[in-house]
């Protein structure tokens, strides 16, 4: 009855918000009405004139004089002298918003439109995940999850939708020229998106509405699976057509620079930065989505008023940090791609990015990535507590803080340390030794790495806490051994197939020299992962896991730390197969431990299991810590990426002559992200709550009758 | 026993924050002196010794939170117990001396002195469009042209570089003590190896006084030697350069 009044009192606020709103266009004026006519009547000259060539743009081009908003020049400028109705016809570039900043209000509802889409993006991958696990599992916990985590995504869809309605409007009522542009490269696409974006909506309403209705036999469930299956191929589609637009911004392909007539869609769509860009967010939206539900989860148990309430949310939000680690951990080396492919598109903006202008973005990222790594590793040191068994591990916690802080510092330490007078007079040159070798990024790579495999290592002792002693492997049967064969024969053919392919990159012979090494190192490596398979199949699994980490850390960590100082001196077009035989080498110690640790403990009696809900409130502080700070860092990130362009709407193609084509300083970048992340976090406290009245209602009726029964014991 | 041993966490934390100072402050600069066979030592600088040191407290307290047990046995530490004597020793020193450090952090951040601002350096300025296309024509000559230009340009590097950059290019030159931000050294591998050398192009034509207006003030000495140097003398310089300090360009990648 409560929920109703509330809404009764809802209805009736936005009725007399809409009233308001009514009046208010009334009284304002409409002062682009003509202008955007006169455009209109522009554009149907140019295409009376033939073809789909552009407006003119010289590369490289001296920008103009300033534009004030209505495409008037600015002030002092001649231009102001032409005659009213030449005037009129004149294309409209640049019109502002309410006197505000056009691309402070572009920025704003962009990120936002980006946080709630990453968000619904990234949400129904694990959602039909948890799905699958639990059908196939037989545990009816798994479903009722996935359809919470569902409810949040169909609360939070409308707001993306809506959010990307008035991007769209922004965008192009406030740089008509420029959308033009875009317009006139990529409208077979928007067509497309326009489809596709129906295809979204109509597979999430049908998943999440028909969850109870397809319960029952099997081939109703896996129906309902290939509803959110179809659901994420939308969404991923959705994302994949916008991230061409977005990228093609920064890299421009398949049109002629000059005069922006475009030559091959394809190559427009299909640009440089395009799939470095795609994969980035794909696992980005994942670890975002994560991070959230894991919020949420921790705000539900901070409020729940009963052990069983407070038992699910603890394994909520247990799962939503599990799975926000899990995308976090290739993060890293998504984004290294991307980086490399920033700086191989133009050396100028890799130059601005790492070493430039944003730069100190990047000590910022650093803090935040560092932050989230501690936070997800405090979370799962805490969780050890409920378990009963864990004491024989928590002895490796002081390590693990160690080395991972250890890590931190390095990881934030920057190339140009701030410096007074004195200290540089005192120091004697321009690097103190701890920016000279902890500031460039052949340090960054390897202390992510051990971050990397410090956590994993956090996660693998979390997850025998509840274990007993192993069995041996060779009581395991079949399965064991067939697992650990086909995980081993994806290992050597990740290492060994990259190896091979080292032998035959078109490099300068004396650069090429620099490529052995690299070789040697994923055949190290391919032998030790054999090791660790002969081992664990001896019964030394425990032994075989050590050295696989041993053996990883010394060849990706030490020895590549000093390796990339090297190549960075002589040979920088290796640092490319560097990186990449980094990533393999750790990931193959990843797969393979995780693989031989469950193989292990697959029959391992349980100690006493798990107390879900019994965890400090400070953990779920934790929980809430990591959602902020993930957010920060999509806020931050986001004008990284779209600030490199500096003062070009289309990178080298399309120059802003506005007046607010400057980058903005780190202290109104810093406002702007901080507004940015507080909207975004209101928004969706208000969604959520939304989305949960019709449950407080379900609840109250049926309160009888329903049981919160306990998550499963194992995990 | 064991558990009184335990309520010394507290202890123990600050025993590590103090050692990590102690370390930055007075051993590693020792310790880089050493190592890098300088003949005075290298101080740790005050920004990187407050980050590390926030590290190290934060380090401190995330462990002694790891559990329910070590926040009760950290806390402890602070409480009225039967604890054995050096325990009641301890407490009275950190009751005492918590107050005085912070007193003695706020005298010392709060008289007034004299010293140069921390200023935040961008090390690479952004390079104008004008200049990112253009490509060294000598880079694509025959092998011995190419090493011809780089005996020129090492000529010219002596002639026009040497004085600020050193005549290994390491930054040492005999002027470099005159600057308050003294010349980069060429074979640290952060430097010019990062960039592409039509960027050096640009620096060493436009100098100091063509730095953009981004990120201003820059703090560079650098002169502009446009009027005095031809292009293909500038291209011989940075060629003589790489060479003289030992590494190679930035190269341009293909895009994959």
């Amino acid at each position: 009855m409560n929920n109703l009044k509330i809404l009764l009192q809802l209805t009736k606020r936005s009725a007399f918000v809409v009233v308001l709103l009514f009046f208010l266009s009334l009284a304002l004026p409409m002062p682009s009405s003509q202008n955007v006519i006169a455009g209109d009547v522009l554009a149907e000259e140019v295409k009376e004139g033939g073809g789909v060539e552009l407006p003119q743009f010289e590369a490289g081009q001296s920008p103009v004089s300033p534009q004030s908003p209505e495409g008037q020049p600015a002030e002092g400028a001649e231009a102001g002298v032409a005659g009213g109705e030449e005037e009129e016809m004149a294309p409209v570039q640049y019109r502002a918003f309410f006197g505000m900043d056009s691309r402070t209000v572009v920025w704003i509802v962009s990120e936002l439109h980006l946080m709630f889409a990453a968000f619904v993006l990234g949400v129904p991958i694990f959602a039909v995940i948890v799905e699958i696990v639990g059908f196939k599992g037989g545990d009816i916990k798994y479903d009722k999850m996935a359809k919470e985590f569902t409810k949040l995504l169909s609360a939070a869809f409308a707001t993306t939708a809506s959010l990307g309605g008035l991007l769209g409007f922004c965008l192009f009522g406030l740089y008509p020229e420029f959308m033009g542009h875009m317009t006139n490269v990529f409208a077979p696409t928007m067509y497309v998106y326009a489809l596709m974006f129906f295809g979204e909506a109509f597979t999430l309403y049908a998943y999440y509405y028909s969850w109870e209705i397809l319960k029952g036999t099997a081939a109703r469930k896996w129906f309902h699976i290939t509803l959110g299956v179809l659901l994420n191929l939308f969404g991923t589609g959705l994302m994949f057509l916008t991230n061409s637009w977005a990228t093609y911004m920064m890299s421009p392909a398949g049109i002629v620079p000059a005069t922006g007539k475009v030559l091959s869609l394809y190559h427009a769509f299909y640009n440089p930065l395009w799939m470095p860009v795609n994969i980035h967010r794909l696992i980005a939206n994942v670890c975002f989505g994560g991070f959230v539900v894991g919020a949420y989860a921790a705000v539900k148990f901070l409020g729940a008023k009963t052990e069983e309430e407070k038992a699910h949310y603890d394994w909520m939000g247990y799962v939503g940090n599990f799975i926000g680690v899990g995308a976090l951990i290739p993060l890293p080396f998504a984004g290294y791609w991307l980086g490399r492919e920033v700086y191989s598109a133009s050396p100028v903006m890799g130059n601005i990015m790492m070493g430039g202008a944003f730069s100190w973005t990047f000590i910022i990222q650093a803090i935040l990535i560092g932050m989230l790594f501690i936070g997800a590793n405090y979370y799962l040191w805490l969780g050890m507590g409920r378990i009963r068994g864990s004491e024989r591990y928590t002895k490796f916690i002081k390590y693990l803080v160690f080395v991972i802080f250890m890590c931190f510092a390095v990881w934030l330490t920057p190339h140009n340390l701030p410096l007074s007078g004195e200290e540089r007079a005192m120091i004697g040159e321009q690097y103190h030794p701890f920016s000279k070798y902890f500031g460039v990024m052949a340090a960054k790579n390897a202390v992510v790495n051990l971050i990397i495999l410090s956590t994993f290592f956090s996660f693998l002792i979390y997850r025998r806490s509840n274990k007993g002693e192993m069995v041996p492997f060779s009581e395991q049967g079949r399965a064991g051994k067939i697992g650990i064969f086909s995980v081993l024969i994806f290992c050597l053919l990740m290492l060994v197939s990259y190896a091979i392919s080292l032998n035959f990159v078109e490099l300068e012979a004396n650069i090429k020299v620099f490529v052995k090494p690299l070789i040697r190192a994923l055949y190290i490596q391919s032998f030790a992962v054999c090791l660790a398979v002969f081992l664990t199949f001896k019964n030394r699994g425990k032994l075989a896991q050590a050295m696989l980490f041993g053996v990883t850390a010394c060849i990706a960590v030490l020895y590549f730390w000093y390796y990339g100082f090297e190549v960075m001196q002589k040979a920088n077009l290796v640092l490319r197969y560097l990186s990449v035989t980094q990533v393999s080498i750790v990931m193959s110690c990843l797969i393979m431990n995780a693989v031989i640790d469950i193989f292990m403990f697959r029959k391992a009696k349980l100690v006493g299991g798990i107390a879900w809900g019994k965890m400090p409130v400070r953990s779920q502080y934790a929980l809430i810590l990591l959602c902020v700070v993930i957010v920060i860092l999509m806020g931050l990130m986001g004008f990284i990426r779209s600030g490199l362009r500096m003062d070009w709407h289309i990178y080298g193609v399309l120059q802003d002559t506005s007046q607010w084509a400057y980058t903005p300083t780190l202290a109104f970048m810093g406002r702007i992200v901080g507004l940015i992340v507080a909207l975004f976090l209101g928004l969706v406290t208000f969604v959520f709550w939304l989305a949960n009245l019709g449950e407080k209602k379900e609840k109250g009726v049926l309160k009888e009758g329903c049981e919160l029964a306990e998550p499963h014991p194992e995990h | 026993m064991a558990n009184k041993r335990k309520t010394f966490l507290f202890i123990w934390i600050i025993t590590a924050v103090v050692c990590l100072f102690l370390f930055l402050k007075y051993a590693s600069p020792k310790i880089f002196q050493v190592l890098m066979g300088k003949g005075h030592p290298m101080p740790t600088p005050s920004t990187l010794m407050m980050w590390y040191m926030i590290m190290g407290v934060l380090a401190g307290l995330v462990y002694a939170t790891t559990s329910n047990q070590k926040f009760v046995d950290f806390l402890s530490f602070l409480l009225p117990d039967q604890g054995p004597r050096i325990k009641f020793f301890l407490q009275k020193i950190i009751f005492v001396g918590f107050p005085v450090l912070v007193g003695w952090f706020v005298y010392t951040w709060s008289i007034p002195g004299a010293a140069s601002p921390v200023e935040l350096r961008i090390q690479h300025p952004t390079l104008p469009q004008d200049f990112e296309k253009l490509e060294n024509p000598f880079r694509q000559a025959d092998a011995d042209t190419q090493r011809r230009c780089i005996e020129e340009g090492k000529i010219l590097f002596q002639t026009y570089c040497r004085p600020c950059h050193g005549s290994k290019a390491d930054g040492n030159g005999p002027f470099a003590n005159s600057f308050r931000l003294r010349p980069i050294n060429f074979q640290d591998p952060g430097t010019i190896a990062t960039v592409v050398d039509n960027y050096l192009f640009w620096r060493i034509k436009e100098g100091g006084p063509g730095l953009p207006s981004e990120s201003t003030p820059w703090d560079s000495g650098m002169p502009s030697w446009k009027d005095d140097l031809k292009d293909d003398d500038i291209w011989k310089i940075i060629m003589g350069e790489y060479d003289t300090a030992g590494v190679m360009p930035r190269q341009r990648e293909k895009l994959e």
